[in-house]
């Protein structure tokens, strides 16, 4: 597995190269797009960050948690993904913090790590997304496409749980 | 977003005025810090993808591949719209390479081009692939992860394919089928 991403960077690599494309400038540029990228989320990211950090250090995050955790368990996600799993449609920045949070917290490798970073992966942020793609076109009726994605979003999270126990 | 923003703000910002006043300045400034930490991680993590996406495009790869799945996208969407088609196929497989900002471009401009034909079953299935995910490679987890000194990082590459290969099937097979009967 972890021979996969350098042969795929050797493959891209020679065919640019086969191509004649002028492989480090365009490497720089792209980093340089991913910089721009990075710079545009960082007053989001710092914003997201500073309101969890509140909610973490006034407790309310703690009881918020105690109070979903037996629904949670019920399905089987470790109550310690509540956060993860109840931010994640609203926010990437906001997930991605919490998901960070949890890595460090617990270890990269424990199953609550592990979780969180299969149950980050397979879904997205729902309300953002239905806000960019339809901006600017005529209204749509959204509500059904979107309650079907949460509905899979939930479930996937309970799929993801039961599959790192023993993958 | 704004609404949970400022209800999660000011419903912590009043607990803490009530329990421990002096720890609200403090905490604002730690997520501050802990925000451009994450942003160092990112660009690290997005300056590999994004080069190597750039590499793909230029020589052509990105558009070999959007070739290759043009002909599938149009019967599953309904959609004789080249542009479109275009466009929902570079969608697609930049979604599987697990670089998501790269795919956001082509997923707006391939509704555009829908909305020409007011084609909505496309743009809101579409709007459903996204929405689940459709990741072969989990870039960012798997940077993060290598970050925090995991053993193998990789090690979640089966779980999340199923998983995210679960939830864009199953979303979208429901989707389908609901248009069917309901039109919705």
């Amino acid at each position: 597995m972890a021979l996969l991403i350098p042969v795929l960077f050797i493959a891209v690599f020679g065919f640019a190269l086969f191509k004649k494309v002028k492989i480090y400038d365009e490497f720089s540029a792209g980093a340089s797009d991913a910089l721009k990228f990075v710079v545009k989320l960082i007053p989001c990211l710092a914003a997201v960050f500073m309101m969890c950090e509140l909610f973490e250090v006034s407790a309310l995050s703690d009881k918020l948690t105690e109070l979903l955790s037996p629904v949670f368990s019920f399905f089987g996600i470790p109550p310690e993904l509540t956060k993860l799993v109840l931010i994640k449609p609203f926010s990437g920045s906001g997930s991605l913090a919490y998901l960070n949070g949890i890595i460090e917290k617990y270890g990269a490798d424990s199953y609550i790590a592990r979780c969180a970073s299969v149950c980050f992966g397979s879904s997205e942020t729902v309300f953002y997304i239905s806000a960019v793609y339809f901006a600017g076109l005529k209204p749509k009726k959204l509500a059904a496409p979107i309650i079907i994605v949460m509905i899979s979003a939930f479930l996937t999270t309970v799929l993801s749980c039961f599959l790192c126990r023993f993958m | 977003m704004n609404a949970i923003f400022t209800v999660i703000f000011l419903v912590s910002a009043a607990a803490l005025a009530i329990t421990a006043p002096q720890n609200f300045l403090p905490s604002l400034l730690k997520g501050g810090e802990k925000a451009l930490t994450m942003a160092v991680t990112l660009f690290c993590i997005y300056a590999v993808w994004m080069g190597l996406a750039r590499l793909a495009e230029k020589s052509g790869l990105s558009k070999a591949a959007a070739k290759a799945l043009k002909p599938a996208c149009g019967k599953i969407f309904k959609t004789h719209n080249e542009s479109a088609l275009e466009s929902i196929a570079m969608n697609l497989s930049c979604n599987l390479l697990g670089i998501g900002g790269a795919a956001t471009p082509y997923a707006v401009k391939a509704i555009g081009e829908l909305e020409k034909d007011e084609n909505t079953f496309a743009q809101k299935l579409l709007f459903i692939i996204n929405a689940t995910s459709v990741q072969v490679v989990p870039t960012t987890v798997i940077a993060l992860r290598t970050g925090a000194g995991s053993a193998n990082a990789a090690d979640i590459f089966l779980p999340s394919l199923l998983a995210t290969a679960f939830s864009t099937l199953f979303a979208a097979a429901i989707y389908m089928a609901g248009y069917k009967k309901w039109r919705f």
